[in-house]
């Protein structure tokens, strides 16, 4: 094997000797030859000639020789090299319709490809992340719900698949000092957490043991991002303090650059610090806002824990059946946590990507065919001089090769120019901390669309020139050749890129049905000119409920008062969001239920004027009045599905409900129910409502809320003026999460409708590329035929007749391509099934309106060539013979 | 002029290898001597006769060396190396069995 490639090493870097070793050696030969027939009597000329026949042809049998010696594969790709660019600079049109399409085509991969290895290829910076595992419990009523801290504390104590397991909760944080208050966020972490994840601070320690438990001194590890836009990145930083929710926390460490959670990590702090502030930690019953990591321990699979986990709930469900009765664990792979969301949607752009490029391939494999008919006769005489067919197929697919490898850097040329566009499309919460961006492994995929694109459009042609046949080739004498191997070819690309076209046309068209059936649910809410900003009062002003409600109460007058103010409110929750808190409820006189069948509602607490600003209808009584005070009677409003489902076939408008369950020792506050609400669609567009009961702001203190203003003017205008309401009332409070609420209900469908229009920029391409395709093999058989159709003018047919006979040829290829498609499409869209909103995903209508549009335009594109045929003159088409 | 037969596939191989296990000799060389050998009934077509010896070479069967001709011109000899003698012998062999057999069937005992 060594010898062998030191052999064919040899006859390519020596070449020179070697050729000129041949040469001599079979110069030599002749020479003989010739001195032997000259014996014979032979004259000097008739023995010359004698000898070159006996060869057959010197240069093919040195071509054999070089074949012989395996030069053939380093050498004559070189060569073909060196060839082809003078090739493809001689025909510089063909050049630039290949390489743009190929660029479109390697472009829009490339850069669908960087999302996706972003977002769900690229490791996560953890130690051995795939043994990382997400732990949620779930209940019958919700589903997916957080772990209550007791809960979290049995499953470590208990586990044996788990070698170790971490509680992360989500903190938020007003902090000062900086130019305005700010709300940063954070996470709360089991000391353990950080050397399980395996993250080291750059600077700093990580947190010790003690600091679990409740009472331990404030510390917090900063990001880093954090610590360079706030501490200049000053390794000094350790030790110092700073203010969070007016406690003094101090400083021990900065976590690594690239560490980042599924929700956004400005402070780390253990979780100690967070029990101190928090006494829930003690509830078994509270589910706040923790999840749990766990590290599957060695050798133990997804399953087994999940079984062991099921066990350890059950248990824990007769144990304490007040808090976890029906309660079980969801086990779910770090990787899925962090891109769950995005994966459908992005396996399907990467998906229709690839049928772009393969579009563009077939087109740019009908260039290669009509240009292999051109150079049929080169072909030819190459061969006949002595080159093998191997070498011509060699020769064609580095042309192909070469084009490709243009088209690859002009397609990731393209893709840098575009992914910074198509992140910004991308909503950060999806992205969770991902970077989307040209990298190694983006550049990798690229570099295999490049020798994958070489197979789908280089090869065919390749063959098929091979194939050629020399005498005919020849014979011809240089005009271009008609070859029905070759129209039957590019027929059956024109098909296939028609047949592509039409699948992501159905994409399209779906995503696009489902979007705007999406929009146009009713809401139960009017998004139009409303602002929202939220606020979290986390000071120590605030500890008690007096202080909370006067806050709110100065801001929502304030607020009012202001210009161009139709109305505000404020309230813990706002639609198509999936932050809400619940609680079992016991109306008045009914029979007690079983634990797990308590209604168990949304609660909201609203001020009044809340249905106002946000236009929700009031179906039965009077929404919340100022009335509704702290020492006035107890009262609340139900939705629609409220009223239906406890109160069926009677008026709630009087009735009565307590939040929580009825206590022995405890006599209940029964809550007035005043009004129903209308439905709103609190949990997305696509989500049912669910059960939801208000209580008014009042009767209720909530530290955080959200501000909504409805004014006459563009809402953004009022940011700043309600900015100094809020400043004139405690200038340290921030406000953050600004936002219209025109903006929440598109930021609630945005993977769609990002989907959605590159879906649309995908099939626009592919049938842009299409109709070139179907134009070219018209246009082209057009020309091909023109002597026919000269004959034909001549005989007598009519315009008509010849149309027909033109766009029967592009009928034909395109009611194959339709059929096809839609064949294909049925197949495939159900993989796309879950992006959709109630439209099937064999939906006939958009299948047959995609299908006409592209009946349309493909006969378009037959059309302007047909035209051509009708000003074909007999005379000169039959005079060029 | 005598009935020449063409070369069976495969055989092309053979020849050379057991012209030149006689002794060193050039292209030109073994296609004369494969004719005389052969009184005249086998011609190597000179076409097929270089990519061959190059082919040989190149599995090391052969190897070349530039020499001396009898009328004094530089020429490219080729010899046998071990393994193709070892390869001969292997080849020899099997084309006797072949022709054994081939025989056997034509005329049945």
């Amino acid at each position: 094997m060594l010898k062998d490639l030191f052999f064919r090493l040899r006859s390519v870097f020596r070449r020179e000797t070697v050729e000129s070793e041949m040469e001599e050696e079979l110069r030599f030969h002749s020479e003989q030859q010739i001195g032997k027939y000259l014996k014979t009597g032979m004259s000097r000329d008739e023995a010359r000639r004698r000898v070159r026949m006996d060869f057959g042809g010197l240069e093919q049998v040195k071509e054999e020789c070089r074949d012989a010696r395996g030069v053939a594969l380093v050498e004559t790709v070189a060569q073909d090299l060196r060839y082809g660019w003078r090739t493809l600079l001689k025909s510089p049109g063909f050049a630039a319709a290949a390489l743009f399409t190929l660029a479109l085509g390697i472009g829009a991969n490339t850069a669908i490809f960087s999302v996706v290895y972003g977002l769900l290829l690229q490791p996560l910076p953890f130690r051995d992340a795939a043994r990382l595992v997400l732990l949620h419990e779930t209940t019958p009523k919700v589903g997916e719900v957080s772990v209550s801290y007791p809960n979290f504390q049995d499953w470590r104590a208990q586990s044996h698949t788990f070698s170790e397991m971490a509680a992360v909760t989500n903190v938020g944080f007003n902090m000062a000092g900086a130019s305005q208050p700010e709300n940063i966020g954070g996470l709360a972490v089991s000391p353990n957490f950080l050397s399980m994840a395996g993250i080291r601070p750059v600077i700093g320690r990580g947190f010790t043991p003690d600091e679990e438990t409740a009472g331990t001194a404030p510390v917090l590890l900063l990001s880093y991002a954090l610590w360079q836009s706030h501490f200049g990145g000053n390794r000094r930083v350790i030790g110092q303090t700073i203010r969070l929710d007016s406690r003094t926390v101090t400083i021990v460490g900065v976590l690594p650059r690239d560490f980042r959670w599924v929700e956004t990590c400005d402070v780390m702090e253990p979780m100690g610090v967070w029990a101190t502030n928090n006494d829930t930690v003690a509830v078994r019953g509270d589910r706040g806002d923790l999840t749990v990591v766990g590290r599957l321990a060695a050798g133990v699979r997804m399953e087994q824990a999940r079984a062991e986990m099921d066990g350890i709930a059950a248990r824990l469900a007769r144990a304490y059946p007040e808090a976890n009765d029906q309660c079980g664990v969801k086990l779910q792979s770090l990787r899925e946590s962090f891109s769950g969301d995005a994966r459908p949607s992005m396996l399907v752009l990467l998906g229709a990507a690839i049928f772009v490029l393969l579009v563009a391939c077939a087109n740019v494999a009908n260039l290669f065919l009509m240009r292999g008919a051109v150079r049929a006769k080169e072909m030819a005489l190459r061969i006949a001089i002595g080159a093998s067919s191997g070498r011509i197929v060699r020769q064609i697919l580095t042309e192909s090769f070469r084009v490709a490898l243009l088209g690859g850097l002009a397609g990731v040329g393209l893709a840098l120019a575009g992914i910074p566009a198509m992140a910004r499309l991308i909503p950060a919460d999806t992205l969770a901390g991902a970077s989307v961006g040209m990298n190694g492994a983006v550049l990798l995929f690229s570099a295999g669309l490049v020798v994958l694109s070489v197979l789908a459009f280089g090869l065919a042609p390749a063959l098929h020139s091979a194939r050629g046949n020399v005498h005919a080739d020849l014979k011809e004498g240089g005009k271009t050749t008609s070859g029905g191997g070759r129209n039957r070819w590019r027929g059956l690309l024109a098909t296939s890129e028609i047949a592509l076209a039409l699948i992501l046309l159905v994409g399209a068209g779906l995503m696009m049905k489902s979007l705007y059936r999406l929009l146009a649910v009713d809401s139960g809410f009017r998004p139009e000119r409303v602002l929202k900003m939220e606020m979290s009062l986390r000071t120590a002003q605030y500890d008690k409920d007096p202080a909370v409600i006067g806050f709110w109460q100065q801001v929502l007058e304030r607020v009012r008062a202001l210009p161009g103010v139709e109305s505000a409110a404020v309230g813990t929750a706002i639609p198509l969001t999936d932050d809400h808190s619940r609680t079992d409820i016991t109306v008045e006189g009914m029979a007690l239920p079983k634990l797990s069948d308590y209604p168990h509602p949304d609660t909201h607490i609203v001020s009044p004027g809340y249905e106002k600003t946000l236009g929700i209808r009031v179906l039965r009584g009077r929404g919340f009045t100022d009335a509704d005070r702290e020492n006035a009677p107890r009262v609340a409003l139900v939705n629609a599905i409220v009223a239906q489902r406890l109160f069926p076939g009677a008026d709630p408008v009087g009735k009565r409900f307590t939040l929580g369950r009825l206590e022995a020792n405890r006599a209940p506050k029964w809550l007035t129910i005043v009004g129903v609400l209308a439905d709103t669609k609190m949990y997305g567009l696509a989500n049912p409502a669910r059960l939801e009961v208000y209580v008014p702001f009042r009767q209720e203190a909530a530290h955080e809320m959200v501000l909504l203003v409805k004014s006459g003017m563009e809402p953004a205008a009022q940011v700043a003026a309600i900015r100094g309401v809020v400043v004139s009332i405690d200038k340290e409070q921030p406000i953050f999460g600004i936002a219209t609420m025109q903006e929440v209900v598109n930021a609630s469908v945005s993977t769609r409708r990002i989907t959605l229009i590159l879906l649309g920029l995908f099939s626009g391409l592919a049938l842009v590329l299409a109709s070139i395709g179907i134009y070219g093999v018209i246009s082209y058989s057009v020309a091909q035929r023109a002597r026919e159709i000269g004959i034909r003018i001549a005989l007598g047919a009519q315009r008509g007749d010849v149309l027909r006979l033109v766009l029967a040829q592009g009928g034909k290829i395109s009611l194959a391509g339709i059929a096809i498609g839609t064949a294909a499409s049925a197949g495939l869209t159900w993989l796309m099934a879950k992006l959709l909103y109630s439209v099937s995903a064999v939906d006939p209508a958009t299948f047959t309106a995609v299908a006409f549009v592209l009946a349309v335009i493909a006969m378009t594109a037959s059309y302007i060539p047909a035209r051509r045929a009708l000003r074909v003159d007999p005379l000169v088409a039959l005079r060029n013979e | 002029m005598k009935e020449r037969i063409e070369l069976p596939q495969g055989t092309l191989d053979l020849l050379i290898l057991r012209t030149l296990a006689l002794e060193p000799q050039h292209g030109w060389g073994i296609s004369e001597r494969v004719q005389q050998m052969s009184s005249d009934v086998l011609r190597i077509q000179q076409g097929s006769l270089y990519p061959a010896l190059h082919r040989l070479e190149r599995r090391g069967w052969i190897r070349a060396h530039w020499g001396t001709s009898d009328n004094n011109r530089r020429a490219k000899y080729y010899e046998l190396t071990k393994t193709g003698r070892l390869q001969l012998a292997t080849e020899r062999a099997s084309w006797q069995k072949l022709t054994a057999a081939v025989a056997q069937v034509l005329d049945p005992a």
